[in-house]
This record gives C-alpha cells, sequence and structure tokens, in this order.
C-alpha cells in the first residue's frame, strides 16, 4: 500500500512579484518501507517537497495524499493530528527543545498524543535505547555533541511509531564520519522496524542504505531509481 | 505534566524577561492593594467618625418624622411613655451598647452682641459621652448631667462667637407649642465633630433644660450605638420586627440611611480607584505584552519544530498561556506577599494624612489589607498575566510552520 501519493503537485513562490516555481506539477507515489532518498542541488525544492508531504504546507496545484487521504480536505487540526500520529521529521539543525532532557524531548510528541506520562517515559527511554542513547537521557542538548542531538531528534521522530519519516539533509550540519553513522543508524531503523523514509540531502554518498534514489532538478524528478527490493515488510507494532 | 514542566522550564529560562514581567505584576498588585487597602482605612474613619459624632448605628423616630418632621418637628416627638418602653427593649439586645434620647431644635444664640442661627441637640450628657466619642472637645471641659445650663459649642461657632470658656449665653427658639422663649446656657466648651459644616453651627446641652426651653417632656430620636457596625442591617431588621409587633409607630433609620456625605465621598473615592486600576492595567499590560511577544519571536523556530510534531494552535496557544498563568501565580503572590509587609510598615509609621475634604480633624495613615482586598488584587495580576499573554500567544500560533521552521 501506498503511504504517500502526490498528484500533479506544483508550488510555486513569489519572490519579488516574480514567481519561482519550486515544485513543478510532480507525480510521486511512495510505498511502505522504502527508504527514499531525494536528491538535488540546492534550491532544487527538496524542502518545499518535505513540507508538503508532512502537512506543513499546501501545494498551489494537485493533491497530496497520505494514506489515500486527500490533505486539501484536512483542516489545520486534523492535519496537526495527521503529523502527530503518522509522520516524523528530522530536520538539518535538530531543532530539540533547549530546555529539555533528552529523554523529555523524545517524551514530547507523546504527551501532544495525550499518552500518560509514565507510560511515555517507558517508552521514548526505550527509543532513546534504540539510538544508541541508553546512557545520555538525562542530558540537556547543550550537554550533547551534534551527533548524539540527532540521535535524539531521530528517537523523537521514531517515538510515535509513525508512517514515513521526513529527513531534510540531517546531515548537513554533522562531520563526515558523524553523517555516515546517522546514516548507518536510519538505514537500521529501516530495516529492523519497516519505517518508510524520505531522506533529502544534497550529497551524492548517502547510498548504501536507499531502496530508491530521486533526483530532483528544478522542481521536477528527473530520475528514479529503485536500487533494490524493499528491505522488509511492515513490522509495526499493534 | 510534561506540558506544564515545559511551561515552567520556559519561565525560568529567560531570567531577566521573567523578572521584569514579575516586576511589573508585582506593581500592579502593590499599587492597587496599597491604595485599595488606603481608601478602605480611609472610609472606615469617615463611617466611625459619623457614627461616633453624631449618627450612631441607629436612629429611632416617630413614624412620618422622616416624611414630615422637618417642617413641624413638634409633632413627631416621641413621648415619654413610648421612650420608656423602647429603651428598656433596645437595651436588652445584646449587640447593643448603649441607647441615648437627643432633642434637636434650630435656635438662635445670642452673646449680647450678634446671633447666630443654630442646630441645638438637647442630650443626656454621660451617655452621650460614650456614644460620641469621635467627638473631641478642643477647649474647656466636657458636659455633664449635673450642668442643667452647661452646653458645648461647635468649634467654629465658638470661634466666631468669640466668646471665653464659661461665658454666659442665651439660646432662643420656638416651643413646641408655637410661641417663642429662651434660655440661658454657660459655654462649657467647644468640640469638633469632624465634619467642619456641623462644627460650625451646632450647639450642645443638656436634654432637660433643653426640654424646658421647648416646653415638652418628648425626644425627637433615639440613638442607638451598636458593638459592631457589621450588625447594623440585622439589628435594624430585628427591631423593626420587634416595633411592628408591639404596634409602636416608629420608624428607624441606619447610619448609612442617613450618611449621604459618606456615601459621596465613597463613591467618589471608588470612581477615582477605578480610573487608577484601569491605569494601572494599562501600564502593566503594555509592559508584558511586550516582553512576551519578545519571547514568542524568539522562540519562532521551536515553536515551527513543536508544530511539526503535530501540536495543535490551540496546544501552542496553551503554552504560552500556562507560561502567562506561572508568572501570574508567582508575580501576584509575591506582590500580596509585599503590599502586605509595606501596609504594616505604613501603618505603623503613623505618617500624618492631610486632612480629607470637609473634615476637621486628621488621622495617621493607615492601610487596611483585607484578605477580600489581597485576593481580589491577587486575581487581578493573575487575570492581567493571562490576558496580556493572549496577544502573543494567538500570534505564535498563527505562524506559518514553515517559515517558522527557517530560523532555526
Ligand atoms: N518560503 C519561500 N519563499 C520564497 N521562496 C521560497 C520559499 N521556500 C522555497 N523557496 C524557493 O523555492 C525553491 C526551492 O526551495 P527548497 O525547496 O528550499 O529547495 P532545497 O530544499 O532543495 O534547497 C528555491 O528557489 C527557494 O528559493
Ligand atoms: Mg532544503
Amino acid at each position: 500500500m501506498s503511504v504517500v501519493k502526490l498528484q500533479q503537485v506544483s508550488r510555486a513562490f513569489e519572490v519579488g512579484n516574480k514567481p519561482i516555481v519550486a515544485l513543478d506539477k510532480l507525480d510521486l507515489t511512495l510505498e511502505e518501507g522504502e527508504f527514499v532518498v531525494l536528491r538535488g542541488a540546492s534550491g532544487s525544492g527538496k524542502s518545499t517537497l518535505l513540507n508538503l508531504i508532512g502537512a506543513m504546507d499546501n501545494p498551489d496545484g494537485g493533491e497530496v495524499l497520505i494514506h489515500d487521504q486527500a490533505l486539501s480536505t484536512l483542516s489545520d487540526k486534523q492535519k496537526s493530528q495527521l503529523r502527530s500520529h503518522y509522520i516524523g521529521f528530522i530536520f538539518q539543525s535538530f531543532n530539540l527543545i533547549p530546555v529539555l532532557t533528552a529523554l523529555e524531548n523524545v517524551q514530547y510528541p507523546l504527551s501532544l498524543q495525550k499518552i500518560p506520562d509514565a507510560q511515555a517515559k517507558l517508552r521514548a527511554a526505550e527509543a532513546l535505547d534504540q539510538v544508541g542513547l541508553a546512557d545520555f537521557i538525562h542530558r540537556r542538548p547543550n550537554q550533547l555533541s551534534g551527533g548524539q542531538m540527532q540521535r535524539v531528534a531521530i528517537a523523537r521522530a521514531i517515538v510515535t511509531k509513525p508512517d514515513i519519516i521526513l529527513a531534510d539533509e540531517p546531515t548537513a550540519n554533522l562531520d563526515s564520519e558523524t553523517s555516515i553513522q546517522i546514516m548507518d543508524l536510519l538505514g537500521e531503523l529501516n530495516v529492523q522496524t519497516g519505517l518508510t523514509f524520505l531522506f533529502a540531502t544534497h550529497h551524492d554518498f548517502v547510498l548504501s542504505r536507499a531502496s530508491r534514489v530521486l533526483e530532483l532538478k528544478d522542481g521536477k524528478i528527473i530520475k528514479d531509481d529503485k536500487l533494490r527490493g524493499l528491505t522488509s515488510v511492515k513490522t509495526k507494532a499493534g | 505534566m510534561l506540558k506544564l514542566k515545559l511551561a515552567l522550564l520556559n519561565v525560568l529560562r529567560n531570567g531577566r524577561r521573567s523578572f521584569i514581567t514579575l516586576l511589573a505584576i508585582q506593581f500592579g498588585v502593590i499599587s492597587l492593594i496599597l491604595m485599595g487597602g488606603f481608601f478602605a482605612s480611609m472610609y472606615e474613619g469617615m463611617r466611625e467618625t459619623v457614627i461616633r459624632s453624631q449618627l450612631g448605628h441607629i436612629q429611632i423616630y416617630s413614624e412620618g418624622f422622616n416624611q414630615f418632621g422637618s417642617q413641624q418637628p413638634e409633632e413627631y416627638l416621641i413621648s415619654p411613655e413610648v421612650l420608656e418602653q423602647v429603651v428598656k427593649q433596645v437595651e436588652g439586645l445584646e449587640q447593643v451598647a448603649l441607647v441615648t434620647p437627643r432633642l434637636n431644635f434650630t435656635g438662635l444664640l445670642t452673646d449680647g452682641s450678634k446671633s447666630l442661627a443654630v442646630i441645638v441637640e438637647g442630650i443626656n450628657p454621660d451617655k452621650e459621652a460614650l456614644l460620641s466619642s469621635a467627638v473631641k472637645l478642643t477647649q474647656g471641659e466636657d458636659l455633664f448631667d449635673e450642668d442643667i445650663e452647661g452646653a458645648l459649642i461647635g468649634e467654629g461657632l465658638f470661634n466666631s462667637l468669640n466668646v471665653e470658656v464659661g461665658a454666659s449665653l442665651t439660646l432662643m427658639a420656638t416651643t413646641a407649642d408655637g410661641s417663642f422663649d429662651a434660655r440661658d446656657i454657660t459655654a462649657t466648651g467647644a468640640i469638633s465633630t469632624g465634619t467642619r459644616e456641623v462644627d460650625n453651627r451646632f450647639v450642645r446641652m443638656n436634654l432637660k433644660h433643653a426640654q424646658e426651653l421647648m416646653y415638652t417632656q418628648g425626644v425627637t430620636r433615639l440613638v442607638v450605638l451598636l458593638n459592631d457596625t457589621e450588625q447594623t442591617d440585622a439589628v435594624m431588621a430585628l427591631l423593626q420586627a420587634e416595633f411592628a409587633a408591639k404596634g409602636l409607630a416608629l420608624e428607624l433609620r441606619s447610619w448609612s440611611n442617613l450618611a449621604d456625605y459618606y456615601h459621596e465621598v465613597v463613591n467618589l473615592f471608588d470612581g477615582i480607584f477605578t480610573v487608577v486600576q484601569f491605569i494601572v492595567l494599562a501600564i502593566v499590560l503594555l509592559g508584558i505584552v511586550n516582553t512576551m511577544v519578545m519571547a514568542v519571536m524568539e522562540r519562532t523556530p521551536e515553536i515551527g519544530t513543536i508544530r511539526a510534531m503535530g501540536a495543535t494552535r490551540f496546544e501552542i496557544i496553551s503554552l504560552f498561556v500556562s507560561e502567562a498563568v506561572i508568572l501570574g501565580l508567582i508575580g501576584s503572590v509575591l506582590g500580596v506577599v509585599f503590599a502586605i509587609l509595606l501596609a504594616q510598615g505604613i501603618t505603623a509609621s503613623e505618617i500624618m494624612m492631610p486632612t480629607p475634604p470637609g473634615s476637621s480633624q486628621t488621622y495617621p495613615i493607615r492601610i487596611f489589607t483585607s484578605p477580600d482586598l489581597l485576593l481580589k488584587n491577587g486575581l487581578f495580576g493573575l487575570t492581567i498575566a493571562v490576558i496580556s499573554s493572549i496577544y502573543p500567544a494567538v500570534k505564535a500560533s498563527r505562524m506559518v510552520i514553515t517559515q517558522a521552521l527557517r530560523f532555526a
């Protein structure tokens, strides 16, 4: 079953009275369990695409469907709930809440789902264990390295067991060694949990774990390579 | 719980800004409590002065006196028989401190060279001394039952007559049967009731002497002093019922019914207080809204992140409003505590207040911090904080998520 479907999606921005087409009548379907790498130069429209799939932005034309649900039909509140339950975000600058500990940062999206504290804490600790941070759960972001912060952010994205994780250049602020570790981690999570990943990057070296590589240029998909079969079937608990 | 913890941590995170906000809330709470407490003490002072110098708590008249008595006071006197019965009955109540009769009339006071229109009150000097504790003797000696001819002269009147203590004066009046008579009185002293207008025209003399002058055995009114001003309404109702049951044609007035001037001053000052409240509200509001908007702007990327994680607009609003509630609670509690301390300090230092308008006595400044006042203004502080947070919170909730995230 497809997790995400885009039909003729366009998005343009007005910059000084001149329209800039960020996405141009894009068609795309993402299947469950895929690890999709989205490549493209800076300004090619990667973030715009992720924002549209993440129900944070609205297309000027076409339709985005998550689990066959057309986003254009949803209210702001419904989109929030959709993000809360089905979508996980990983950002370039980690975007942790500075006053909260690693554990609390990971717990936070669960508290937005009104899951009781005790249960949320357990699940958050579990997720932090999965990303190899069991020993750092009580640290604040400023007591963690960049790689560790991004691991916390990954734990935060997977803790709600979403259907798709949207990662917008998550390694852009990390050195190459750490970047490789992070990508390995995401790949492992994809294999272990069957989570669907859409991973945007402007680097070339992220291919090892990818099941599919998309290349974006000037708002159009110019390449769509399926590298291997799906790495796993859905193993989501529940 | 985590949401609440986040709100609390956010309050602590920018100490300087939270401190300024707390200061603004405290400023509002403290200034309103001090002002309200000062007004309350002033009201109480005025009230007790007027009760204990002129009005008592309750006055009892013959039926019709208040409507027609000013034209024909002699027609609406309480007869000696009724007087005796009522005094016994009223004195029997445990809330009552004392009951004393008064005979009021107008007259002309002459010192031989000059005649002045005066308001005369025939009193029972021993009882009146207890009731009129706020009447101050400014010269000479107090009046006693034995001084049949003695009289106390209002301070202003005393000065304008230009006489000495012990001087003999002549008081003329229209008697109960409509003729004209005069009696000699001796000025034993000068008094101040606290109200300058009264002091300019007021004479107090022995009731018996006054009754002789007026050719009557009756009195105009009975003045009742209670142990506690709070009991006025209850005792009024009680007496009303008892008089009705006994078929006594009497009517009652409370101090509040009679103290027009007191009510005018209270209304005026309440109005001033309301205006000040709005000014304080505006000052505090502007101060807090500004710092809260700054907090929102500073946390733009965080707001975007939380929204991306699925927080609804309402949840963003509630995050910022809870921060305001925390600040409001802390600020109000601190404000109330400091206000109590300041009020006690100011009261203890006994600074003399300028003479209130129309008053002839001065008091030290006192500030009453009644639980009611503290609660009201504590809540006021909390409310200001919450109201101030609404605009910034809504602003935060309406941020475009993708744009908010670009500031990360
Ligand atoms: N909010 C915006 N306002 C104006 N132009 C924008 C906005 N977001 C994106 N763009 C433009 O759209 C194009 C695609 O941007 P983006 O999706 O961020 O690319 P990428 O993430 O691949 O670098 C760029 O030309 C960018 O300048
Ligand atoms: Mg981008």
